[in-house]
């Protein structure tokens, strides 16, 4: 079987429905435009493969939102449940973008002397079915931050949608198990349907670019970015933050959280992690009273410098990649209507636009 | 119940999961501070001068901790541990016999091969004297493998003063120089008045040979480097700690993130030289 092969409408349904995980969620159509759901629960979910990306990132089928990593007693810690038994899942649908910001998380959990074993064992059990940009969100700008509208690895399934049908590319062998269960259903993709495929990425391609306006992330403006941390740029970008969090909630590179303990029942005890947020006050506060203590970023000001920074310029030091994707998503969260590209550009200079 | 960690002997392999330890010796040393010797139930633990660990309570919760013993002393560890929040004020009333969790040991700790053959000077301050106890004690243990030590201990009052019996030891020494000070002396104090700074004064430094370690509140690290550095010591061999929020101790939750580096796994020991630039200018 080639690396590539083509399905119809009906072969792509067989195709999903050969993924024998126990969990699927994948990006359906809702009211309000697509998100990602478990698909087992709203069977009569449609499948959202040929809109722009969800509002929503993928982030919480990785690192849930709030999630139990110990348990214990008086007695001792209970290893056992405190392990994650993690069912097969797949999360169908991701963007190029969603790919891009798993290789970071894998970076931050996977990577170094500690890894995260919960983060592991979802990262193990999850097949990555990954679909083309077709369509394009007003505020993908992908193309800035060295991304593109489609996936050219990091799935083990690609989807490319076309006018009739899909053209299916294997990533890994994992893949291909998968699409060899639908072996009778698939054909060999014509040379026409790779053109059409070709056009369609430029296409969307064509249709990012003209949004970001030139926008280039480059080393050259990481450098800019942090020469001008401590000027009074960012102040307007403080101004309108209402410190909701949400931005960083929203992202799917964004990972810190928060760990602490409670009471799980009598005598028993449980270590419980939340997301977190370096927007909000208290996000770095050291105990004591308060005033003896500092806040390394008392200000909301140098909180909005860092959350920046942290994506722009020091992720790169850190991981060797950007921590921005170019999703956009923080920018429909924002409640200030904080716009980051528009931030980038007047912090670059660029008044073009 | 099912059976714990410790109780098969098996090694935890989630970083987020405690081992247990039992306090083997506790002493309320001021009205804030309390000082532990614990004692691990499973393996020792493996740890150089300058770590740190996160302490359980069960309950309650977890607080980052300087160790303050040198593994030159043993197998136990020893914490000393300001209450100022939840879980060091519910340490309290901790005694010897009572459980704890500890993770760790987390961080870089002092490069004490990097110090080795050269003049020592220490310049601690308040709870500062607990991490860098730990360089201290192990400096003395191997004295041979280092040149001159100097010691300069400082606190507001003397009976906020920490270690106030093993200082008294350290300054009989013949091969350290001991100098303490206070900001604010009572009527049975005889020692040295006023702020560690002004003991510079009274202290020999070989610049070209001497690692000065400094770590202490905020302000007394910047006088003191002030000192260091009109010495003509090098701002590559200025030593300090950084004390930061830290939640998990393995550089991933974020909580300590200073620019480009996460203080729980890249520090918390920097030289003056990276401090310098991790500066929160933002």
């Amino acid at each position: 079987m080639s690396k590539m092969l083509f399905l119809s409408e009906d072969g792509l349904v067989r195709l999903l429905e050969a993924v024998k995980a126990s969990e699927v969620y994948a990006a359906v159509r809702r009211e309000r435009g697509p998100e990602y759901c478990h698909l087992q629960k709203v069977p009569e979910a449609e499948l959202a493969l040929r809109e722009p990306r969800p509002s929503s990132s993928l982030k919480a089928f990785l690192q849930p939102a709030k999630e139990r990593v110990a348990v214990y007693t008086n007695e001792g810690f209970d290893v056992e449940a405190s392990r994650l038994v993690c069912e097969d899942r797949a999360l169908v649908g991701l963007r190029a973008c969603d790919l891009v910001a798993i290789a970071y998380l894998d970076k931050v959990f996977r990577e170094g002397d500690f890894k995260d074993p919960f983060y592991e064992a979802r990262r193990e059990s999850e097949l990555l079915v990954s679909v083309d940009c077709v369509a394009v969100h007003e505020n993908c700008f992908c193309t800035a931050v060295g991304g593109r509208p489609f996936a050219e690895s990091g799935f083990d399934l690609n989807i490319t949608p076309l006018e009739s049908g899909y053209l299916v590319e294997v990533g890994t062998e994992r893949g291909r198990e998968v699409v060899d269960r639908v072996a009778d259903a698939a054909a060999e993709p014509t040379d026409e349907q790779l053109a059409e495929r070709n056009a369609a990425r430029q296409k969307s391609i064509d249709q990012v670019e003209k949004q970001t306006r030139g926008l280039r992330v480059t080393d050259k403006v990481q450098e800019l970015l942090l020469a001008k941390q401590g000027t009074d740029e960012l102040s307007e970008m403080a101004a309108r933050c209402v410190e909701c969090a949400a931005c960083t909630f929203i992202c799917p590179t964004c990972h810190c959280f928060h760990l602490y303990d409670q009471v799980g029942g009598e005598e028993n005890f449980e270590r419980i992690r939340t997301w977190d947020s370096c927007i909000l006050g208290g996000y770095s506060r050291m105990a004591g009273p308060a005033g003896a203590k500092p806040t390394p970023r008392p200000s909301l000001r140098s909180r909005c410098a860092n959350r920046l920074l942290h994506k722009y310029a020091f992720s790169p030091q850190q991981y060797g990649m950007l921590g921005c994707t170019g999703c956009g998503r923080c920018i429909e969260a924002c409640c200030g209507e904080i716009d980051i590209r528009e931030v980038l550009r007047e912090l670059i200079g660029d008044t073009s636009g | 119940m099912t059976q714990t960690d410790i109780e098969k002997g098996a090694a935890a392999a989630s970083p987020y999961v405690p081992k247990m330890a039992r306090i083997v010796a506790a002493d309320q040393m001021t009205e804030t501070e309390r000082f532990f010797r614990l004692e691990m139930e499973g393996e020792p633990l493996a740890y150089e001068p300058g770590q740190f660990v996160g302490v359980t309570v069960f309950g309650v919760g977890e607080s980052p901790i300087s160790i303050c013993s040198s593994p030159t002393q043993g197998e136990r560890i020893e914490l000393t541990i300001r209450s100022v929040g939840l879980v060091t004020g519910a340490l309290r009333t901790f005694e010897a016999g009572d459980r704890l969790g500890i993770r760790g040991p987390f961080g870089n700790g002092f490069d004490t091969g990097a110090m080795k053959g050269q003049d020592v000077l220490f310049v601690a301050g308040g709870l500062g004297l607990a991490p860098t106890r730990s360089l201290i004690r192990y400096v003395l243990d191997k004295r041979e493998d280092f040149g001159k030590v100097t010691i300069l201990a400082g606190a507001r009052e003397p009976n906020l003063l920490l270690f106030r019996e093993e200082i008294a030891e350290w300054v009989e020494r013949s091969d350290a120089d001991t100098l303490v000070t206070v900001n604010q002396p009572d009527k049975d104090w005889k020692g040295n008045v006023g702020v560690i700074t002004r003991l510079f004064k009274q202290v020999e430094i070989d610049p070209a040979r001497t690692c000065a370690v400094i770590v202490g509140p905020p302000v007394m690290f910047k006088f003191a480097v002030l000192e260091a550095l009109a010495a003509g010591v090098p701002e590559h061999r200025i030593i300090c700690s950084l004390e930061r929020h830290m939640k998990c101790g393995v550089g991933k939750c974020g909580h300590c993130q200073i620019r480009g580096v996460y203080v729980c796994r890249d520090g918390p020991v920097f030289t003056y030289e990276q401090v310098k630039r991790l500066r929160e200018g933002i």
